[in-house]
């Protein structure tokens, strides 16, 4: 059969099986170039995703300073109960003797995902007493900050504060 | 010297010419077994001869050479010229036996210090000599770049595989001819207008210096004894040894003697047997050297007939140039090593070079990093999610990230209180008593109390002005308290980002 092939005839057919050859191997090529790039946007967004997450060593230590223990926040009927009983535990620990700790309607938050809900305190106490409740607040681990901070001095016992203070958590 | 063990196989005959005496002097030697035998000898006519035109008098045509290259002919002689050693000078050193690269680094600042010119006007070459108590003897041998640069020009034409220096082939036309059991010795050979006295240790040139008399000078003074004299040779000898030209040049050789630090050492004059350099050597002697003539040896080497002790010594120059050639390697000072390629030695092109495999290797190359870079791209996101799983079976990167995020935005929202009232304190002298602290979210924060006077007032709100993250001190309100005659007043300001609006959670 080959034999009774003329020269040109095998020629042609040398052209169409480079022609067939070629295109195979545009049609593979494309299809493995689509994935690597693929490949790429994934890897990319995964080392997007780590940055967010590998913090260099000094900023980590700044934050530790300022935000040392912190919980995920729950929804908001077990938020609000785990915030006040810590809140609550605080002030007695800086002996603060506070009259009941009030929710305040939640607020929203730039938070995506999350709202504030406000805890307000009101006490009478001593200036030493209330420095110490300021240096354990970061030791809440659902205080997210203080929002209000009132203090009055009394005029007949300077060495007696009137305390205000608010302070917020995030709830679901 | 040599570039392959595949030339040492073949280099069966060597063809050398010099300058010698005002006209170039050719000869061919072959080996056969250990057996020496000089083809030809050749004398240039005209005393100022062309090198490449002389050569091809000789029969050494450079395209029969580089015929020879392409047909893989090696019988063809290896081509050297000689190089008069007038202008180079020779130094010795002493140094510790180190490794050849550091012996080259030792080498290089020594001579900067004894060569009279700058080093980036010289050229030197060097060799060593091992020594008793772990020391190397070093021989530098240097010359003015220039100088050689100029006699490059001018043996260019010649194409010579080696260019060596003369008096290296006197030491080795010495040693293989004018036979001798001693290795350490002052050579001193006599050319028309000059004399080389070199200094041969273990069988090896090691200085050399050339003097201003040569055999011109003695046959004129002993002419000028002839005429005045029909004496016999002793008489002649006797008032050869008390000319002026004798008395220099015994003197030039205790000279060069003494720079050799060889007084006494033996001396030996190579000779053709003629009275003249009989002579000479008397005249050594009876200076108190220990000179003695050195006469070829025709045994030595087969020559043509009529190629006698005469022309041996005439030819003594080339001779020993083809006799170093025929050695392989050459172990000749190269002092040429930078400023002369011979053109068959040109360096092996490395097969790189080539421009397809060179295409070819970038080609692979680029395709191996295209498999790199998609191997990585393709694992790297798999093998970090696999990687924190394995660090911490309850890790989710989505909820590590969220937890990063909320902690940052928290720190951001923690006012430090404790620095803030700290700040306050310390703004506030004696005298200054505050009755109310408010800070609030979004609003400025606010003092109240009472000042002695204006002034303390005054320079409470610039100590506070002045602090680290406090902005805007401003009095709102102040009034003299008619009982207690104290001013009542309220400053307000901003605390870092906190009391800004924008910053509300």
């Amino acid at each position: 059969m080959i034999q009774k092939l003329s020269e040109k005839d095998i020629r042609a057919l040398k052209i169409g099986g480079v022609c067939i050859a070629a295109i195979l191997v545009l049609v593979l090529v494309s299809r493995w170039f689509d994935q690597w790039s693929k490949a790429k946007d994934t890897l990319t967004q995964v080392k997007a995703q780590l940055e967010l997450i590998d913090v260099d060593k000094a900023k980590q230590a700044g934050l530790l300073s300022i935000v040392p223990v912190f919980e995920m926040p729950q929804k908001e009927e077990t938020q609000k109960f785990l915030f006040r009983n810590k809140l609550n535990e605080q002030l007695k620990k800086a002996g603060i003797n506070s009259k009941p700790l009030q929710v305040l309607p939640g607020g929203k938050s730039q938070q995506a995902g999350y709202r504030l809900l406000r805890l307000k305190c009101n006490a009478k106490c001593r200036f030493a007493q209330m420095l110490d409740l300021l240096a354990g607040l970061n030791e809440n681990p659902y205080l997210v900050g203080i929002e209000e901070f009132k203090v009055r001095c009394d005029p007949k016992n300077p060495q007696e504060v009137e305390l205000d203070l608010t302070v917020s958590t995030f709830v679901r | 010297m040599s570039n392959n063990a595949n030339d040492a196989e073949s280099r069966r005959s060597a063809a050398a010419i010099a300058h010698v005496d005002g006209r170039l002097k050719a000869v061919q030697i072959t080996k056969q077994g250990e057996a020496f035998e000089v083809l030809w000898a050749k004398s240039s006519k005209a005393p100022d001869a062309d090198w490449a035109g002389f050569a091809s008098e000789c029969g050494l045509s450079i395209a029969l050479t580089e015929q020879a290259k392409t047909d893989g002919d090696k019988t063809l002689p290896w081509r050297v010229a000689g190089f008069g050693s007038a202008g180079v000078a020779f130094y010795h050193l002493d140094l510790p036996a180190a490794k050849e690269q550091e012996l080259a680094a030792m080498v290089r600042l020594q001579a900067e210090t004894l060569l009279p010119l700058p080093v980036e006007q010289m050229e030197l070459t060097w060799r060593t000599r091992p020594t008793q108590a772990g020391k190397a003897a070093v021989t530098i041998a240097a010359a003015r770049r220039e100088y050689l640069q100029k006699f490059v020009e001018n043996v260019r034409g010649l194409e010579p595989a080696e260019i060596l220096l003369d008096c290296e082939a006197i030491v080795k036309v010495w040693k293989e001819l004018f036979v001798s059991d001693e290795k350490d010795a002052v050579i001193v050979s006599l050319a028309a207008r000059n004399t080389q006295v070199c200094l041969a240790e273990d069988g090896r040139l090691s200085n050399a210096v050339v003097l201003d008399t040569g055999m011109e000078d003695f046959l004129k003074t002993a002419n000028d004894l002839s005429d005045l004299s029909d004496e016999s040779d002793f008489t002649y000898k006797a008032e050869l040894e008390q000319t002026e030209t004798t008395e220099r040049f015994v003197q030039d050789i205790k000279s060069a003697l003494e720079s050799f630090n060889r007084i006494g050492g033996p001396i030996f004059v190579l000779s053709d047997g003629s009275s003249a350099i009989e002579g000479i050597v008397s005249c050594l002697k009876s200076a108190g050297l220990n000179a003695q003539a050195a006469l070829p040896q025709i045994g030595k080497i087969k020559v043509q007939k009529g190629f006698g002790a005469v022309a041996l010594y005439e030819y003594r120059v080339p001779i020993g140039l083809a006799l170093m050639a025929l050695k392989m390697p050459v172990e000749g000072l190269n002092l040429f090593e930078n400023l002369y390629k011979p053109v068959g030695k040109e360096q092996k092109i490395p097969a790189w070079y080539s421009l397809k495999i060179a295409g070819a290797i970038a080609v692979a190359m680029l395709a191996l990093f295209v498999i790199v870079s998609y191997a990585v791209d393709i694992i790297s996101p798999n093998a970090i999610q696999k990687r924190l799983t394995t660090s911490d079976a309850s890790t989710d990167i989505d909820l590590l990230m969220q937890r990063q995020k909320l902690i940052k935005t928290i720190a951001l929202e923690r006012p430090d209180l404790l620095d803030l009232l700290s700040i306050v304190n310390e703004s506030g002298s004696i005298g200054i008593k505050l009755d109310s602290f408010h800070f609030k979210k979004g609003q400025l924060v606010s003092i109240s109390g009472e000042a002695q006077n204006s002034d303390q007032l005054y320079k409470f709100q610039e100590a506070l002005q002045g602090k680290t993250g406090v902005k805007g001190a401003e009095i709102q309100s102040s009034s003299l308290d008619s009982k207690s005659r104290k001013f009542k007043f309220t400053i307000t300001f901003h605390y870092k980002n906190f009391t800004q609006k924008s910053t509300r959670t």
